[in-house]
């Protein structure tokens, strides 16, 4: 088992430096300059040559590359001359809300879309599976900015029980942290809740006509017992990976969901560096992205074993 | 059994990563309790909350000419001279100041007992570092000196006579900060990194991407004249102003009216409606600037001064104004470069060659310049949808009068890139916020070398003669003459002129726009 996690993690390397010297590039081929951006509107083409030199990006590009690449291996990501901080703290600064939507959204989706997902199983043909898939159906077809603007004008605007868009950190309170990040966190949670009920259901129906499920029904035992107990745990492996997938979107950042309730997040990092050509920034952030997301796949693995004992014999 | 065991697992996995959170945010605490503190002292005047769209780069306004930085700054940092009501020049920190016969020397006399935010006084020396740090790079000043003359007393020395320095000096564009000499010294190229000033309003922090917090400053010595336009006596009557960053304009409309915040600037045209019908809510509609088609005079069709008037006798400006800005509630279709409210520039000369709508002559024009179908790169982008509006209605017209166009839509920093490249394109559209002076205008100069490359030598020489003029009057004579050759000459067109939207609370009290919105004198009642 170590010796796989070893494995693992240093296969994370190679795919990290191509991520590295492929985002170097694309960015800097983009057209635009941070110092324009800098300097506004109405700066004349002598003050914006003025601070690129200043700034360095006169220099040729393989030698800023160099420059950066060789920051990376001292834990340097180089700074962000926009808002004037390290990248690192920058990318620190911002995990925060994401972490948490991500993590709320998460938790709001499970706990609808298992329940949902294996009870449509159990009673599949009838009119409950049909008006739970088409419920399911209706998630995945709201765009999610949609979504996010009817619960901030029901709840935020006429009701007034929720603050329409903002942040406050879990350091200020839990409820004047959650009250924030409710709204945010339903609109994107009811669309990850019907892609994962979609699934749960399938999944079950696979199960559910296994044959010792039927022999265990033969042998009298509880119906909840089977499909709780037996089922629900083989059909276990597609839904956790789902269940990975959609988590791995939601910590890289929901760039339409933190924009529209103003959530001070990763994706929003992201957009405005590329906004603000804030070439370090757009770096490092990405660069970091891809690393959780390899680990959080990393630990997806490994649950797979933690809930099936056979995929962990299959790997000796 | 074996399955709750492993459910366990996973829920310790999320609280590890609760607990990381907690961690990642809890810097943060010490500064909101701080915070809370402050308030619960002097709470009487409340917190204003506004919903600014972007984030500033710096709060040195000596750095850069973005709105999103003078419209935060301008609650720190007062200059020597500001703008009253008439966009006319009046003392701010200086108590007085004379211009010399010559027009080449001003000496300002300085107001007694200003205080910056860290408590030290204001000094000549401190208002000679500033100002060499603001003079740096501005071409516009020429040569020039500062000296100290005395401890209340400093001069400026121009190298050659000018009736517009007065102007720069008052300049919200770029305003003419006064900051303490050892910050001053220690700036780096993308400005300072303390915030330290004289104005009403003091810094306290900001949280990337989030919020800036301004407090009172106690020890603000108002100035004893009565308030006019940004300059005259200043008060904060709120005790704090939260700046917060609220990117999406639907957002920004939701939260004025759930009142979260008390103030939103830049509401998008289309949601006047939603805030007009809601109660508690007043539309500030103010006055901005002009809405510019610049044209690429260096290279390709538009080099032709006969095809650019082709154009101009083309357009129906009120079709591109309307598509652009929606309702003639916010634009006009004045030809003028100034506001109306602008006494000292305001002209109507050139009236005679906007809004022609003659496709006719448009067409003899075109073909007398023997124009023979090249494609017109019209560039254009969807981060500001009036301007990308008003290209989409200019391609049209400029179809029907027979040209070929093809629009290349960018985001805006590479549109900002490309329009410094004359093979890249033949015109584009942005927005030109007033300034104090025709000088200013950075498209008319061919010495700026900006975008489109201006190159008229009565342009040059007239903004030379308004620049030594000593008789105001003369001086708006001479503008008239200079916006009568820009619309013969064409290095923009200017559609017209525009309006911004903000919207406020009913609660906010004494509120004004004035080159962006001004929170002095502004009381919040509960």
């Amino acid at each position: 088992m170590k010796a796989y996690i070893m494995k693992r993690l240093l296969s994370i390397i190679p795919v990290l430096l191509i991520v590295a010297v492929i985002v170097f590039f694309i960015i800097h081929l983009i057209p635009g300059d941070p110092a324009s951006v800098i300097l506004g509107e109405e700066a004349t083409p002598e003050e914006v040559q003025t601070l690129r030199e200043e700034l360095g990006f006169n220099l040729p590009i393989y030698e800023q590359f160099v420059h950066w690449f060789a920051g990376i291996f001292q834990g340097n990501f180089g700074s962000s001359i926009y808002m004037n901080m390290p990248v690192l703290d920058a990318f620190l600064g911002h995990v925060g809300p994401t972490l948490s939507l991500a993590l709320l959204a998460q938790s709001i989706s499970i706990i609808i879309a298992i329940p949902l997902g294996v009870i449509a199983a159990k009673r599949r043909g009838t009119y409950v599976d049909q008006l739970f898939m088409i419920i399911a159906m209706l998630g995945l077809s709201i765009p999610s900015f949609l979504l996010a603007l009817l619960l901030m004008l029901f709840f935020g605007v006429n009701l007034q029980w929720l603050p329409v868009a903002g942040y406050s950190p879990v350091s200020s309170g839990l409820w004047n942290h959650l009250q924030f990040m409710i709204l945010p966190a339903i609109s994107l949670g009811a669309i990850q809740a019907a892609v994962i009920s979609r699934m749960t259901r399938s999944s079950m129906i696979d199960i559910l006509n296994m044959n010792y499920i039927k022999t265990a029904k033969a042998k009298g035992v509880k119906n909840s017992v089977v499909v709780y107990k037996h089922a629900l745990r083989n059909a276990f492996i597609p839904i956790l990976t789902i269940l990975g997938e959609t988590f791995g979107a939601l910590i890289t950042g929901a760039v339409v969901t933190e924009t529209v309730f103003n959530l001070p997040g990763i994706g929003q990092l992201v957009i405005n560096a590329i906004v603000r050509r804030d070439y370090a920034v757009i770096q490092g952030t990405i660069l970091m992205i891809a690393f959780s997301y390899l680990i959080l796949n990393l630990i997806i693995d490994l649950l797979y074993g933690l809930v099936d004992p056979r995929v962990r014999l299959n790997r000796k | 059994m074996h399955f709750k065991k492993h459910s366990s697992l996973l829920a310790l996995f999320l609280l590890a990563v609760t607990l990381l959170i907690m961690g990642c945010s809890s810097e943060n605490a010490t500064t909101d309790v701080d915070e809370a503190d402050n308030t619960a002292d002097s709470a009487s005047g409340g917190i204003l909350k506004v919903a600014y769209p972007t984030q500033p780069q710096t709060l040195d306004p000596h750095a850069t000419t973005a709105e999103a930085t003078r419209d935060a700054s301008k609650l720190i940092y007062e200059a020597l001279v500001t703008l009253d009501n008439n966009y006319e020049v009046m003392p701010q920190l200086a108590e007085s100041y004379t211009v010399s016969d010559d027009r080449k020397t001003v000496t300002f006399k300085l107001r007694d007992g200003v205080k910056f935010h860290n408590g030290n006084d204001m000094t000549a020396e401190d208002v000679i570092a500033s100002m060499e740090k603001w003079g740096a790079n501005k071409a516009e000043l020429g040569e020039h000196t500062w000296t100290k003359v005395d401890d209340t007393t400093v001069e400026l020395a121009l190298s050659e006579p000018s009736s517009l320095i007065m102007y720069f000096l008052a300049d919200q564009g770029n305003i003419a900060a006064i900051m303490p000499k050892d910050i001053v010294s220690s700036a780096g190229a993308t400005g300072v990194d303390e915030y330290i000033g004289t104005g009403p309003f003091e810094f306290v922090e900001w949280k990337q991407d989030e919020v800036i917090h301004f407090k009172k400053f106690e020890g603000y010595q108002p100035d004893t004249d009565p308030a006019d336009g940004l300059g005259g006596k200043k008060e904060a009557l709120v005790d704090a102003i939260e700046w917060q960053f609220v990117p999406d304009s639907s957002t920004r409309v939701n939260g004025l009216m759930s009142g979260q915040y008390q103030f939103a600037h830049m509401l998008s045209y289309d949601s006047i409606p939603q805030l007009e019908n809601s109660k508690g809510s007043v539309v500030e509609v103010w006055p901005y600037g002009i809405e510019g088609l610049i044209f690429n005079k260096k290279q390709g069709v538009f080099k032709d001064v006969k095809v650019r008037q082709a154009v101009n006798y083309a357009l129906d400006m009120e079709v591109i104004m309307s598509s652009a800005f929606a309702s003639d509630e916010f634009y006009s279709l004045d030809n003028s470069l100034f506001l109306p409210s602008q006494k000292a520039w305001y002209t109507d000369a050139g009236k005679e060659l906007y809004n022609q709508k003659d496709l006719g002559k448009a067409k003899e024009l075109l073909k007398e310049a023997g124009y023979n179908g090249e494609e017109v790169v019209i560039l254009t982008s969807r981060d500001y949808e009036h301007h990308y509006n008003a290209a989409i209605a200019t391609q049209q017209q400029l179809e029907q009068l027979g040209m070929k166009t093809k629009l290349d839509v960018y985001d805006w920093p590479t549109l900002l890139e490309r329009r410094n490249n004359p093979e890249a394109y033949d015109l584009f559209y942005t927005g030109f916020s007033t300034t104090a002076t025709p000088n200013q205008y950075v498209f008319l100069d061919s010495q700026t070398a900006w975008p489109g490359w201006s190159e008229n030598a009565d342009i040059d020489r007239l903004l030379n003669e308004i620049k030594l003029e000593e008789n105001p009057d003369e001086a708006l004579a001479l503008t008239a003459e200079l916006q009568k050759v820009m619309w013969e000459y064409l290095p923009i067109i200017s559609t017209g002129q525009n309006s911004r939207v903000s919207g406020y609370s009913e609660k906010l009290e004494g509120y004004k726009t004035m080159l962006g919105p001004v929170f002095w004198n502004v009381s919040l009642n509960k």
